[in-house]
């Protein structure tokens, strides 16, 4: 490492370039307010917590209004799967129309308490309307 | 806790001793002299301005940060004080400006590494083993930069030369160092 040598030529041209000096810059201010770095750590880690905790609200609202959508979306399904309208299927209808009618009869009087508006009941629309 | 901060006094001391010195690293950047000292100042502003944890090298450090100035400044071609075409980086100790504003003309031409080694050495006064931790680089390559770069400045600054002349022809000693 310290082994580096220098030819004497070198050391007489360093000599020359020692003649000459850089001048000084400008002066610098003497009061000089220093800015401190603290304030500004504290506003970037509240900005941080501001805007995690932001997020994080946003994201359980939408959990939450996703949840009530599954909710929603599954009574939808319970209530299709319970539906009678589900058991008078069309295509099946029209092949027991074609092959049995009598128990396509049968099927549809079984199913139509189901179906259809109840008039027995004392405060049934039909049965007010049929009284007329 | 203030022990491993840069403080206003740090800052003034490596002004004093360095400034002239990143002056004229800075004027190989920069068009002039003028922009040069623009940037040192500016760097050494934000300094004083900003708490800094203390650099493990702080002339390294400062030369870095000059640099970053000198090649912003160039970037955007900002001029913050009028260009005095006379003004140079150095002065001879002789008075000859001309051989002054030669080797700031001599300098900005050299590679960027060869230049930086040069005047960390001969105007910063660090040795080579200094320079050589300050760029992070082996020694052996730093005392090549030097030598090329002493080389180069010896071609473009022959026709100024005179007391040195003579003793520059003799034979090729050599010193250890």
């Amino acid at each position: 490492m310290g082994q580096w040598k220098m030819e004497n030529n070198d050391r007489k041209f360093e000599e020359y370039l020692g003649e000459f000096q850089p001048r000084k810059p400008r002066a610098l201010p003497e009061q000089i307010v220093r800015r401190q770095v603290w304030p500004r750590r504290i506003a970037a880690a509240a900005a941080i917590a501001i805007s995690l905790g932001a997020s994080m609200w946003f994201a359980r609202k939408k959990h939450e209004l996703n949840s009530g959508e599954v909710v929603a979306r599954n009574l939808t399904s319970m209530a299709e799967a319970k539906s009678p309208a589900r058991a008078l299927a069309l295509v099946p209808l029209t092949q027991l129309a074609l092959q049995d009618p009598e128990q396509l009869d049968a099927q549809l009087t079984a199913a139509s308490p189901t179906v259809l508006p109840d008039f027995r009941a004392s405060d049934s629309t039909l049965r007010v309307l049929a009284k007329e | 806790m203030g022990a491993n901060k840069l403080s206003a006094e740090d800052v003034r001391r490596l002004y004093d001793q360095h400034g002239p010195a990143l002056m004229a690293y800075a004027r190989g950047f920069v068009p002039d002299a003028a922009a040069a000292e623009d940037v040192v100042h500016q760097v050494f502003l934000r300094l004083l301005s900003a708490e800094l944890t203390m650099p493990d090298a702080p002339v390294a450090y400062v030369y870095r940060a000059v640099r970053n100035a000198a090649l912003n400044a160039r970037r955007s071609g900002l001029r913050l004080t009028e260009l005095d075409p006379q003004s140079s980086v150095f002065r001879h100790r002789g008075g000859n400006q001309e051989a002054a504003l030669a080797l700031e003309k001599a300098l900005a031409e050299l590679p960027e590494e060869q230049r930086e080694v040069v005047v960390m050495r001969m105007w910063s006064g660090l040795t080579l083993e200094e320079i050589a931790a300050a760029a992070g680089a082996p020694l052996n390559t730093i005392a090549s930069r030097y030598r090329y770069a002493l080389e180069k400045l010896r071609v473009k600054l022959r026709p100024y030369e005179r007391s040195v002349n003579g003793a520059m022809e003799n034979g090729k000693q050599r010193q250890e160092i």
